[in-house]
């Protein structure tokens, strides 16, 4: 028997490609609707998944106020979306992402108490920090704390919450988790020893095999020097992906999608990602390193780091932010046949590369039913994927432990 | 236009979080006819009315969802964006009561206006979504807030949509009053001032006399009544069939503000202060 391969699936707004909602299998209206969450949550749920995911930004859209025209929208709420979803699946888990800085701790236990209760023990929380400095103003303050008093801030408001957590089970009855799936997504060393004290999933990126073998392997070594068994924290790196009937065609459908990014729609996704308005430049022009880090809210050296090569080499904006668009995020970006895929899943778990995938269509919800009806076949087949559920609450389908240690008495 | 009777009911058990219970709650109330259905009291949040609300949201097709929402665990941010969410979802069934538990009238009428000034970041026919052209979103139709409150300052825009009704439609309970124009349903006890709003209800047990609430409503001293349920499934079916008087033959298709002919009539924060 191989060992078990554990399925999220990502479902932020319309997919992974900023160009996939302009796909004729996008539906980029349906996001408004309840129809197309109840269709989304069924589909994860036939194809055994262990969760949905949904990550979450609480900067205002758009740059310095200036809002794109030509990228869809990022999201609804995800803590609504996932309640919604709750009641129309029975099995598949709902992992929720909420900031510590900008949630307090009694606001934030008080939901995933609740959410935990009427999705039948269902809820996870991607514990995050928050990244992004436009995010300050949206709670009347200037900036954002600095990173490693974030992590501290972190670390106090899941202690706090773990008190109310233990407060209202007493009161109420114990939720049938106790307290909702700790996972965590930091990749810098503050991060990772975060991690490495609470997580019991953890989403990375891992653009390739070797990537995932030391991201594995160092995240374990951290979760044993923290006291705790590495095989209770799962490691779940992204995977997005592009299929069709042959390897040739899938590159062909994967070049479409990108051919879709036109011009506009890649400077001002470059413009998101480095926080920078670069529609006033010429596309043809070099890229305008001074006047990116002059203007950027980001840290400076991260974007000097980002621009150094393209620079170096004299690519011109517009040829920068087109293959900026071609890896959004750094992911893992799969093009070929449904086998293909199912065979490079189960050779990176037999590799210790990952526990499972955290799957990011390129496009919704098209590419999502071409995956649960063509790869978690093959899976199933190979005895890498269950076919049925083994219990009702995200703990037992994730294979943890039944009871979080934390939460005793 | 002949005025609709409102019938508007509330929940505090902890039970409402637990889902076999909560799913009967609501099947009873849509049968009892209730218009609003109040997840909370003032006094008591056994649970987030904001996740029940959004869990409730595909299974109501008539019901009015109403979560308080309390000064004491939200931020308008969190607020506006839960909210507009909860709305689509719902297909525009969305209501909200603001509560300040512990907290001031000042704070509370604060909140709603920031949350009022994030949603209207956006206007309503602002989304173009062009697969064709590539183009999404019309950007002249959409702006920062910038609103600095007393107790709140918020940038904005809210980063999701404007709700599907504009503004889900705005409860007060006079328990915890709150002053800003436009507020669309009071809820008051007997003997109890009612504040300025659109439409008002009357409190009271579930153990009505309904000739008296009848001729009160025709009267025009009242548009409704509001009951607080102590046992939600015994109450409900009382209620629901000692009211089918008042209650028949009302409006079922279409929103929330559609149903209860209560159109948003504050377009925009700008309005209000203008």
């Amino acid at each position: 028997m191989p060992r078990p391969i554990h399925l999220w699936a990502f479902l932020q707004g319309i997919g992974h490609y900023p160009s996939g909602w302009r796909h004729p299998g996008a539906d980029p209206a349906g996001v408004f609707t309840m129809d197309y969450y109840a269709r989304v949550g069924r589909l994860v749920e036939k194809g055994r998944f262990d969760a949905i995911v949904f990550g979450d930004q609480l900067q205002s859209r758009g740059v310095h106020g200036r809002a794109p025209e030509h990228l869809a929208m990022p999201t609804l709420d995800p803590m609504a979306l996932l309640s919604a979803i709750a009641s129309v699946t029975q099995h598949v888990g709902l992992v929720n992402t909420l900031s510590t800085t900008y949630w307090s701790p009694e606001g934030l236990a008080e939901r995933f108490a609740t959410m935990d209760r009427i999705s039948g023990g269902r809820a996870g929380w991607n514990i995050v920090t928050t990244a992004h400095p436009d995010t300050a103003p949206n709670f009347g303050d200037d900036e954002l704390p600095e990173k490693s008093l974030r992590y501290k801030m972190a670390a106090q408001t899941v202690a706090q919450a773990q008190a109310v957590w233990r407060e209202r089970n007493a009161e109420l009855g114990t939720s049938p988790q106790a307290r909702p799936v700790f996972v965590q997504a930091g990749q810098s060393a503050d991060g990772r020893d975060f991690a490495a004290s609470i997580a019991e999933a953890i989403f990375c990126s891992a653009p390739t095999m070797e990537d995932g073998i030391a991201f594995r392997n160092d995240m374990r070594a951290r979760v044993a020097a923290a006291g705790r068994d590495p095989d209770a924290v799962k490691i779940m790196p992204g995977l997005s992906f592009i299929l069709a009937d042959t390897e040739a065609a899938a590159i062909a459908k994967d070049q479409a999608i990108l051919d879709l990014a036109d011009e506009k729609l890649c400077i001002e996704y470059l413009s998101e990602s480095l926080v920078c308005d670069l529609t006033q430049f010429d596309v043809n022009g070099p890229i305008p390193v001074e006047a990116i880090l002059a203007q950027t809210i980001l840290p400076k050296a991260d974007i000097a780091r980002v621009l150094e090569k393209p620079a170096a080499i004299g690519l011109s904006l517009g040829k920068f932010a087109a293959g900026y668009v071609r890896t959004p995020r750094g992911h893992n970006v799969f093009r070929g046949t449904a086998s293909q895929l199912a065979n490079m899943m189960i050779q990176w778990i037999e590799a210790g590369a990952c526990d499972g995938f955290t799957l990011q269509p390129a496009y919704m919800p098209g590419e999502l039913e071409i995956f649960v009806e063509e790869v978690v076949p093959i899976l199933q087949a190979a005895g890498a994927l269950r076919t049925e559920y083994p219990g009702s609450t995200l703990r037992e389908t994730m294979g943890l432990p039944r009871w979080p240690a934390d939460m005793a008495a | 236009m002949t005025r609709s009777f409102i019938l508007s009911a509330g929940v505090g058990d902890p039970a409402l979080a637990e889902p076999a219970t909560s799913a009967q709650i609501l099947t009873a109330a849509e049968a009892a006819g209730v218009d609003l259905l109040l997840l909370g009291r003032h006094d008591s949040l056994p649970f987030d009315p904001q996740v029940i609300a959004a869990w409730a949201a595909p299974r109501v097709s008539r019901l009015g969802v109403v979560p308080l929402v309390s000064t004491r665990i939200a931020h308008p941010f969190h607020v506006a964006r839960a909210l507009s969410a909860i709305d689509f979802l719902s297909g525009g069934l969305l209501g909200w009561a603001p509560v300040a538990q512990g907290g001031s009238a000042a704070q509370l009428a604060d909140m709603v206006r920031a949350t009022r000034a994030l949603w209207d970041g956006w206007d309503e026919d602002c989304l173009i979504i062009d697969k064709e052209a590539g183009r999404y979103l019309d950007t002249t139709k959409v702006r920062p807030s910038n609103y600095v409150g007393t107790h709140y300052s918020v940038r904005g825009p809210v980063n999701a949509m404007r709700p599907k009704q504009g503004h889900p439609l705005l409860v007060c309970d006079a328990a915890s009053p709150f002053a800003v124009p436009g507020i669309d349903v009071v809820i008051a006890a007997e003997g109890q001032a009612f504040p300025a709003a659109a439409r008002r209800l009357l409190r009271v047990e579930p153990d009505i006399d309904v000739a008296a609430m009848a001729a009160r409503f025709e009267a025009g001293e009242i548009d409704g009544l509001h009951v607080d349920l102590a046992h939600p499934l015994a109450e409900l079916g009382r209620i629901g069939e000692s009211l089918s008087a008042l209650t028949r033959g009302r409006a079922a298709e279409g929103t929330l503000r559609e149903r209860l002919g209560l159109p948003l009539t504050l377009r925009n924060v700008y309005e209000e202060i203008a």
